[in-house]
């Protein structure tokens, strides 16, 4: 099995060429965060670094590039349930009535209909 | 070097079959750690969805240089790890070992830093829920950010706590030239944590710190 094993792992060179580009990444992120981008970009871009450092530590850290097979698929397949977590939460909160979210700037001046507020008009009732 | 023999358990054919079936169980186990911070992440994607501006206030009171150097401190532990394990496949046990102490070394630095941090919100009132008592941001929203902060770098500090227990087990490990050659299972499986403690922080880090 040495052989073999020996073959498919690497040398300490590319341990550093990757702790480099982590460092690289990792000044690039800040740099970005203090220039202060527009909007959600700033969020996406540093997310999207995000993705790329940790992409990295996985494959080659650990070791994701060599042991393939079902160790991938039971990362992917993490990936999968945190995505549907994340993604099902915000969906559900965005698409509520306001006032079933808890009190935000948006909505901590209106106020839901109590005893003082005024009469509705009541439908007549059928005959 | 003990003989690869001896490590194998009765129920695995041979070495190999045996570090496979290791590997993908701390998968496993990698999974249901992920899920656990996802838990974290979508609390926070949700009230920073409802408190954007607060959420933004909020970050600035944070110190970006402090989580930049705690970003290096991490990485660079990784690198020291992943050395640690290439060196014990050489049976270099003793370099191994010196490696896996510099690596606890970088996580008493690590919780350094945070404990410099901690001791700055606590001073400043920067404290989750109904603690929160900084005058110069009172917006609605701000004493979430800190829930959200404090419970995600918190049980992200007991896992570089718990990981660098893991590393001592192993440098004494190491050092008495326990593991070495083909039968490395331990520091791969062990460094895969630390490495899970890194990536964790790897999104803490922009998130938290530079929004």
């Amino acid at each position: 099995m040495s052989a073999e094993t020996e073959h498919k792992h690497a040398g300490p060179g590319r341990y550093l060429a990757v702790w480099i580009a982590l460092l690289l990444f990792t000044a690039l992120t800040v740099a970005l965060g203090r220039m202060h981008l527009a909007g959600s970009w700033g969020l996406l871009v540093a997310l999207a670094i995000a993705v790329v450092k940790s992409t990295l530590v996985v494959l080659f850290f650990m070791h994701l590039w060599d042991h393939g097979g079902a160790n991938r698929l039971v990362l992917a397949t993490t990936l999968v349930f945190v995505a549907l977590l994340i993604g099902l939460v915000l969906l559900d909160s965005a698409t509520r009535f306001p006032l079933a979210n808890p009190p935000t700037e948006a909505t901590m001046r209106l106020m839901p209909p109590g005893p003082g507020a005024a009469p509705r008009a009541v439908p007549a009732a059928e005959p | 070097m003990p003989a690869a023999g001896s490590h194998v358990a009765h129920h695995f054919p041979d070495l190999e079959v045996q570090s496979h079936a290791a590997r993908l169980g701390m998968w496993l186990f990698l999974a249901t750690e992920v899920l656990l911070f996802a838990g974290l992440f979508t609390a926070y994607a949700l009230y920073r969805m409802l408190y954007p501006s607060a959420f933004l206030g909020a970050s600035k009171l944070i110190e970006t240089s402090m989580g930049a150097l705690n970003t290096v401190v991490l990485i660079t532990s990784s690198l020291t790890v992943a050395l640690a394990f290439h060196y014990s496949r050489q049976s270099r046990n003793r370099l191994a070992a010196l490696l896996l102490v510099v690596t606890i070394g970088l996580g008493f630095v690590f919780l350094g830093v945070k404990a410099v941090e901690y001791a700055h919100h606590f001073h400043e009132g920067h404290l989750p829920g109904r603690f929160y008592h900084y005058a110069g941001l009172q917006v609605p929203g701000a004493p979430m950010f800190f829930t959200v902060y404090f419970l995600m770098t918190g049980l992200h500090g007991i896992h570089v706590v718990i990981g660098m227990g893991v590393l001592t087990w192993l440098a004494v490990g190491a050092w008495r030239g326990a593991y070495g050659g083909d039968y490395t299972t331990p520091i791969e499986v062990g460094g895969m944590y630390w490495h899970l403690v890194d990536l964790i922080w790897i999104f803490l880090f922009p998130l938290l710190y530079l929004i």
